[in-house]
């Protein structure tokens, strides 16, 4: 992919001028699977934030109060951890997809792709198949072409209010929202996002299409990397289909000197990146395998064989044998597993209590009348759990310490968050350093599991 | 790609590119950095009390997650501002 030529013509490509894209409209096996994917997507997208769990929204990501809801999970920005888990997890989970099967996740799966599909969806079902819409575009202006077009705009501008309605709403609980739509009654910020959001998708899935993955996806850039000649990639089988050339059906191509490929452009014509595949693999090919069904449909109307264009490896094209498991897959694959067994493992025996220990920033330590020496500490406790406790404080770590906390124990709501000052006081003669280790355990009364213990300085005169 | 690209064009490596791709190039990485400062910044640090140290007490949790938002990318988008700047080269800024 980065010959000296590929890379001009890639220069090339970047600094030419736009020209529309019109893609004429596929089926078959791989169109079905991508309608597949797309319902599916697009199903979860503006279902999941209806759905109720235990009396609230089942998938909330709640900024205000700083929660995330997936279900029975809640997480606290104390699980911050659990999110740069989750993020190593896709990013594992790409490569090792990319590296089996190129770009499964830009043509089945990509919120760009999708979108795309859904809006062109919309297009051909107002304009017409890629004819029409050429015709249409080239014609003058009349009665007919605005009415046309106005259709199609109405459409895609309330497809993407909703789109972008349904983004806040996995930040908002997504009811109230709609009270607050319906009685005109949103906040300002509320609005701008909605707002912001839905003329992205507009923008994006209307206008901007295969040019979001050819300049803007990073993912578009790097994604050559992770291939290799064991890749899954889609492809022109140049060996068969050449010299290509127009024919009649019936006639053995062999006789004329031709290849199996007869240049009706179909393949070209189909392509949302508007390439030709035959050109062999380029970096605008987002996989989307539409190119695939085109043509089986032409090399079956034409009785040859299927697959002039298909998934195939550069080794099997070139008569070699293809390894599935090769090493990069194995690590790949070990990694994936690793982390996402310890997401999940982490997430099943996580305590849902947490401490925070901040010492006095007033004064290191304080005498008292009785000639003992003091510390004060501000506590946190975090009560990540979905009931109310009631934990015990207590401290270990210097002989004869006095833990002066009031109250004793303390009383946290499900879900909050409660702070408590308290006093350390000891006796100088055991202090043998200027800086003490102790520790503060806190346990709940009810449940002995749910206890935290946590490490703290205490200071004082060495005598 | 510079060098290839610099033969066509005297004006140096963006002098090509219409000027709505220029913007883009700027807006588009500023704005995917500034999402994740923004969930990285805001899950460390509470926004409100980010906020009462600012004196802005009047703000709510999703206003300041939305200004937060747009001044790392204004912070962002300056530096990838910089960046293209600074790479045009000198001859074109005497010129
Ligand atoms: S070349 Fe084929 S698979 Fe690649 S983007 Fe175009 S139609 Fe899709
Ligand atoms: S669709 Fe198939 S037959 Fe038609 S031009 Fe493309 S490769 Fe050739």
């Amino acid at each position: 992919m980065a010959e000296p030529a590929q890379k001009d013509a890639v220069v090339e490509e970047i600094y030419k001028k736009h020209e529309k894209i019109y893609p004429r409209e596929v089926h078959g096996f791989f169109a079905h699977m991508r309608l597949l994917a797309m319902t599916v997507l697009l199903g979860l997208y503006y279902g999941v934030p209806w759905l109720q769990w235990d009396g609230r929204q089942a998938v909330l990501f709640d900024l205000p109060h700083r929660k995330f809801y997936i279900f029975d999970w809640v997480f606290w920005p104390q699980d911050f951890f659990y999110l740069a888990l989750l993020l190593m997890i896709a990013a594992f989970a790409l490569f090792f997809f990319t590296t089996l099967a190129g770009r499964l996740w830009c043509g089945y799966a990509c919120p760009q792709t999708v979108w795309t599909e859904l809006f062109m969806w919309i297009e051909h079902r107002i304009e017409g198949d890629r004819p029409q819409q050429i015709k249409l575009d080239k014609s003058p202006w009349n009665a007919r072409k605005i009415r046309i077009k106005a259709t199609k705009h109405a459409i895609w501008f309330l497809l993407a209010l909703w789109t972008g309605f349904t983004f806040v709403g996995y930040f908002t609980p997504i009811r109230e929202l709609w009270h607050d739509v319906l009685a005109f009654n949103l906040s300002g910020w509320e609005t701008f996002w909605i707002l912001f959001y839905g003329f992205a998708t507009w923008g994006n899935a209307g206008f901007m299409r295969e040019q979001v993955c050819i300049y803007m996806c990073p993912y578009a850039r790097f994604q050559a990397a992770m291939f290799d000649r064991d890749t899954l990639v889609i492809s022109y089988d140049a060996k068969r289909g050449e010299p290509r050339g127009s024919r009649k059906r019936g006639v053995d191509p062999r006789e004329l000197g031709l290849g199996d490929c007869i240049d009706c452009t179909l393949c070209v014509q189909v392509c949302p990146t508007g390439i030709d595949i035959r050109n062999g693999l380029q970096y605008q090919c987002i996989g989307c395998a539409a190119c695939i069904d085109v043509c089986n449909e032409v090399m079956e109307k034409m009785g040859y064989p299927k697959g002039l264009i298909r998934y195939t490896t550069e080794n099997q094209m070139e008569g070699k044998p293809t390894h599935i498991l090769r090493p990069r897959i194995v690590i790949y694959g070990l990694l994936l597993l690793l982390f996402t067994s310890a997401t999940l493992y982490g997430i099943a025996t996580r305590t849902p209590l947490e401490l925070d220990i901040i010492r006095d920033r007033n004064t290191l330590y304080r005498e008292t009348d009785e000639g003992l020496v003091e510390n004060v500490y501000q506590l946190k406790i975090v009560n990540m759990d979905e009931k109310p406790h009631r934990y015990r404080l207590s401290i270990r770590g210097l002989p004869g310490m006095v833990l002066d906390a009031d109250p004793n124990p303390v009383e946290v709501p499900a879900g909050s968050v409660q702070e408590e000052t308290v006093r350390v006081r000891v006796d100088p003669v055991e202090l043998k350093r200027a800086s003490n280790e102790i520790y503060f355990i806190i346990e709940a009364e009810d449940d002995p599991k749910l206890r935290r213990e946590e490490k703290a300085r205490f200071l004082g005169p060495v005598l | 790609m510079e060098t290839t690209h610099g033969d066509h064009h005297a004006g140096g490596p963006d002098a090509g590119l219409p000027a709505i791709q220029q913007v883009v190039s700027v807006l588009w990485p500023s704005f995917l950095t500034a999402g994740i400062a923004t969930i990285v910044t805001f899950t460390v640090f509470d926004p409100l009390q980010i906020a009462q140290c600012m004196g802005e007490p009047g703000l709510t949790r999703l206003g300041a997650y939305s200004t937060g938002f747009f001044v790392f990318w204004l912070f962002a988008a300056a530096s990838s501002g910089l960046t293209c700047y600074f790479r045009r080269p000198t001859d074109r800024i005497r010129g």
